[in-house]
């Protein structure tokens, strides 16, 4: 008995084939990601209505440069979305290393996929470890929740205006004002989001690392799983590139 | 049995779930390099836009320009789909690009609703 019935024969929706030439499980990853999409997308069109909303406002939208001026180990000086741009590329570069571990799968080459998910996975860590650095930096500087010390005083305004690359600042407690807090609540919880999808994300890749080092996809005879896990890390970082562009650059 | 020798006969249009190899082959690496440099290099531009071109709609239509661009890559080049049947392509493609763009034409068209009360109090 032969299951030798090439494409020619098997007409796309004639059943006993893939109509999409592709397996159960991807085609589903595929739709998941579809509908995850959908929930980003949600999120952020309701951040922009919010955000928007702030632009007449008496409290403006503080600006995420000034915000958003810190690097580790570079203690007060102006460096606006230096860090972001950091992350940003981590994510990409781990998302390289990722699709060169899902073709180094297509060539069956054990070594190759793990040393590749092996980035990935550090990637992932480093891209998790930078995120809590902000979240921890934004915390120390006032942002919660439910309030935001995230406005600067008319004179503190003016400063901030004025910083150039490099510079040295210094703000305290007189210079802030209670900002709107949407700006605050929504940093948490639009990069929460994502970032909780990082971390799902670095967690699964490990669960499938190990998997390859076993050899469970040698010997199930191809490294589908490695291509499932790939689409939803790239996933990962495509919603990373519209978070930053809306809520960093927009 | 059956299964175990017809392993090597199925073809990609071939389905059975237990005994399913998909037909995999490696394209090389060099396109996904291409791919990283030229998603590198818009990331830098983005950037450079947003500090030298002056707040406004152009800027953050450019953005999101920018942010399409890049996600034709991710998809396209990164996560395969490209090399995936047409009909994959566009079942993804399609809902996605109506319910994005229709989400953002709403947001623009009805968008100002969230100040309505303070406008009433206006009133």
């Amino acid at each position: 008995m032969s299951n030798t019935a090439t494409i020619s024969t098997r007409k796309t929706w004639e059943g006993g084939r893939s109509p999409f030439d592709v397996s159960y499980g991807k085609l589903m990853m595929w739709v998941f990601l579809l509908s995850d999409a959908f929930t980003f997308s949600s999120l952020l069109v309701g951040y922009g209505a919010i955000r928007f909303s702030y632009n007449d406002s008496p409290t403006p939208w503080p600006d995420p440069a000034t915000v958003f001026n810190h690097f580790p180990f570079a203690h007060g000086i102006h460096l606006p979305l230096l860090f972001v741009s950091l992350m940003t590329f981590i994510l990409i570069f781990s998302s390289v290393t990722m699709v060169l571990a899902v073709e180094a799968g297509h060539r069956r080459s054990k070594s190759e996929v793990s040393k590749y998910m092996i980035y990935t996975i550090i990637g992932g860590i480093a891209f998790l470890s930078c995120q809590a650095w902000e979240w921890t930096q934004f915390i120390h500087e006032g942002g919660r929740l439910d309030s935001n010390l995230f406005s600067f005083t008319d004179a503190a305004q003016k400063k901030a205006d004025g910083l150039k690359l490099f510079d040295h600042f210094h703000w305290t407690l007189a210079d802030k004002a209670p900002g709107p807090v949407p700006f605050a609540s929504l940093f948490f919880i639009v990069t929460g989001f994502h970032g909780f999808h990082v971390l799902s994300g670095v967690i699964i890749n490990i669960v499938i690392w190990l998997n390859v080092l076993k050899g469970t996809y040698e010997k199930r005879g191809h490294y589908e799983m490695v291509e499932k896990v790939g689409l939803y890390w790239h996933f990962v970082d495509l919603v990373w590139v519209f978070v930053f562009t809306f809520y960093y650059l927009i | 049995m059956n299964n175990a020798s017809s392993h090597n006969d199925q073809t990609i249009g071939e389905y059975i779930p237990e005994t399913y190899i998909p037909h995999t082959e490696s394209h090389g690496t060099k396109k996904l390099w291409k791919t990283f440099w030229i998603l590198t290099f818009i990331t830098i531009i983005d950037f450079v836009i947003y500090f030298i071109a002056p707040a406004g709609l152009v800027r953050n239509v450019t953005f999101v320009a920018i942010g399409i661009v890049k996600a034709v890559f991710i998809v396209g080049t990164f996560m395969h789909l490209n090399d995936e049947a047409k009909f994959l392509r566009w079942m993804i493609i399609l809902p996605a690009a109506i319910f994005l763009s229709y989400l953002a034409w709403l947001l623009l068209l009805e968008g100002s609703f969230v100040n309505f009360d303070k406008w009433l109090r206006t009133w």
